[in-house]
Parts: C-alpha cells; structure tokens; sequence
C-alpha cells in the first residue's frame, strides 16, 4: 500500500476542526450508556407489546402494531452501532447484540457490515456507494420508496440470492474473499431460522409473532425508509464529509430510538465516535456541517423542493 | 540480523494509545500498551488508512476508516474486513528511546 488513504478522520484533523486530543476523547468507548439505554429500549418494547395485547379484539391493534414496528425497524440503528463496534466497549457485545439486531429485521449482520464499510468509503457517489439513495425523479417514485415495497424486495432477493451461494459483482468488491462463505452462511443461517420459527408457530397454532413481530415490522418500516431518505438525499454527490450529509435536530424521543444517528454528519466525519458522544461531537462540529434544523419533517421539505426544482 | 534503529523518544508517545512515526518513507505506529511496547506498520492492509488516527484499546488497534481491527502484539486480525496480519516490529526500550528491528 503505497499511498494513504485519506479518511474523513483524517480530512478532519488535516483542516484543524478537531484536534488529536479532542477525536482521542471523543472516540472513548464504555459499555455502560449502551446498557442502559438497551434496558430503557426493552422497557419501551414491553410497552408497546402490552398496547398490543390489550388492543387484540379490536381495530386499535391496528395502531398499536405501527407503534411496535417504529420501534422494531429501529433495531437497524441499534445494529448500525454495532457495525461500527461503538455501541459497546466490550466487541464481542457488539457481535452478539448486531446479529440479533439483524435477526429482528432480516438484515444479516457481517453483511451489512461490509456493505456499510464502503458507504463510508464511497459516501454518496453514485454507482460505488451501495447504500445510496437516488433522489427520487417525482413524487410517485418518492412514494414509491416511502412505502417500503423496493426495499422489501430487494431484502427478500438479497437473503435469498446469498443462501444460494451467489453474490453479484457490487458485493464480491466490498465483501473479503475469506468472508464471503461466511455471508452465504449467514444468510442461510437467518433463512432457517426464520422457517424454525414458523415452523413452530405451524405445529404449536399459536401465530401471536406475526401480530407482535412480522406485521409491525412490515407497517414500521416506512418510518425507517423516511428517516434513511434524510441522512444524504438531497446532499451534493461528492466526497466531501461536510457537505454530502445532513444532520436533522430532532426531538429526544426520536434521538432514543434512532441511537443519536440524527447526528450524522458527526457520525460521518468521524465514525468510531461512539452515539453517546455524538451529541457532544455535534456542538464542535455544528458550524462546519450540514445542519436541518427542522428536523426530519424539515429534510423532506428540503428533498420535495429540490425535486420540484429539478422538473422546472 | 537488522540493526535496532531509534523512532522515537517514550517521553514523546501518547499514553496508552497510538503514536505515528516517520522513518524514510515508511509510517509506523508505535502503541503503548499495558503489556508494553509494540509497533506496526501504520497503513490499514485493507483499505489503507492510517491506523494511528484509530481507536486504540488495551492492545487493539481498529482502522478508523471501516472499523477493522488487529491485536497489535502479533499483528493478528480480531475483527474483519482486516483480511490478514499486519506487519509487525520488533521493540524494545533503551536509554529512554523506542527502537525497532525494521
């Protein structure tokens, strides 16, 4: 490797936002503050687990499964933490709470991972960043992904793609020649368990998951779909940090269940800052990013407005 | 047999993390660690970032780029996409400078 890389890190020590000492105290990693908040995030789950319960003869367990599913599809932002090995101190936490994570929303957790490594290396660039997500053409396409449907699909085809034993050419780039049977493995792995439990739920003829887990899931995701649409969409296709993500000030209860990840232009700009310093990254970095303050409401004025003014 | 060669003076390594040192035209990471000193050869085998701008944990080092890491006393790799050993130098401590077989 005869060339350095320059990461956003280092991008950011280099134009003299941060100093060494500053990143080294951001960066402290402890396992109490993901304890903590897991202990809350369970509590909440029993919480919205009991409305079903208590809502199951009537339509209101309608609603109630939606508040389920906001809470469930944010798994994804507790195992995005993982991925980066900073919700925890101790790593083999963040394996164990990542691959349950991804158990919970049908995303395998080393594959995510690898496809992540390269959205922070390809941030935003289109046809190298494999999390991309285009700037909807008009408001039916914007539609269209809000309601999940794409996302479903192209989940659904992924996990079964890679229990077959195939990986298209996109992945084999990101994904290390010694890792890929451990992807197939995975997802094959997640497909059998999957069909253990249904399984059991078949010969038991207690289908109570699918009312407390698979439906909400399916109703919550477009929650997630809107609140991915406001980390880039919108943001300059370049490579620079500062301008190819959007930050969205959001209220605490969003902050809990999102992990802090409404920081993202932080999160960006140095990714092994743990989410409980991320609040902290954000007052010394507010002035340099891209900031909504209107939060996510506010990202999506800024997405229809820039679509508006692509069609005049 | 290599020569020891003198990187850097102990007084002037970060304590308890990673420390980057030019010699030539070769970046090398000096780590204090619990268990002593170690050094390696600073760009990720991976991607190629610069380790020394990592996290550093007891004896961990994790690329700051895609959160790879290696155990900076073999070099070995503890967490992917670190796909295999870093290269890693031999160190000692004398008269209060850090040398290394490099």
């Amino acid at each position: 490797m005869s060339q350095p890389v320059v990461t956003p890190l280092t991008q950011a020590l280099a134009e003299g936002k941060l100093t060494r000492d500053e990143v080294k105290s951001f960066m402290q990693r402890s396992d109490g503050p993901a304890l903590r908040r897991l202990a809350l995030w369970v509590a909440v789950l029993a919480g919205t687990t009991t409305l079903i319960t208590l809502a199951w003869d009537s339509w209101l367990i309608w609603p109630a499964m939606f508040l389920q599913g906001v809470v469930l599809v944010h798994h994804f932002s507790l195992q995005h933490e993982c991925v980066h090995y900073t919700a925890f101190r101790t790593r083999w936490l963040n394996d164990l709470v990542g691959h349950l994570c991804g158990l919970v929303i049908m995303l395998p957790h080393r594959f995510f991972r690898y496809e992540h490594c390269d959205h922070h290396t390809y941030t935003q660039l289109p046809g190298q960043d494999p999390e991309q997500v285009p700037m909807p053409q008009n408001l039916g396409a914007y539609l269209l992904y809000l309601s999940a449907l794409p996302y479903w699909k192209t989940k659904f085809a992924e996990v079964a793609r890679h229990a077959a034993g195939r990986l298209s050419e996109a992945e084999l780039r990101f994904i290390p020649r010694e890792e890929r049977a451990t992807v197939v493995r995975d997802a094959r792995l997640m497909l059998s368990f999957y069909a253990a439990l249904f399984a059991a739920m078949a010969l038991s003829g207690w289908w109570g998951l699918v009312w407390y887990w698979i439906i909400p899931v399916f109703l919550g995701e477009p929650v997630m779909r809107f609140i991915r649409m406001t980390e880039h969409v919108g943001r300059p296709e370049v490579a620079q940090m500062s301008d190819n993500t959007r930050t969205n000030l959001v209220s605490a209860p969003w902050r809990f269940l999102c992990w802090n990840m409404n920081y993202h232009a932080e999160h960006h700009y140095v990714a092994s800052v743990p989410f409980h310093a991320l609040p902290r990254l954000h007052e010394r970095l507010r002035d340099h990013i891209h900031v909504e303050p209107r939060g996510y409401l506010g990202a999506h004025l800024d997405i229809l407005r820039q679509m508006r003014a692509a069609r005049e | 047999m290599t020569e020891w060669c003198d990187v850097i003076a102990v007084a002037d390594l970060e304590s308890g993390w990673v420390t980057r040192v030019r010699m030539g035209t070769r970046l090398i990471a000096v780590y204090d660690t619990p268990s002593g000193i170690y050094a390696s050869l600073a760009l990720c085998n991976h991607g190629g970032a610069d380790l020394c701008d990592g996290y550093f944990d007891g004896h961990v080092i994790e690329c700051p780029l895609h959160q790879g890491a290696f155990d900076v006393r073999d070099g070995r790799p503890i967490a992917p996409p670190a796909p295999r050993r870093m290269r890693v130098f031999e160190a000692r401590v004398q008269d209060g400078m850090v040398q290394l077989r490099l």
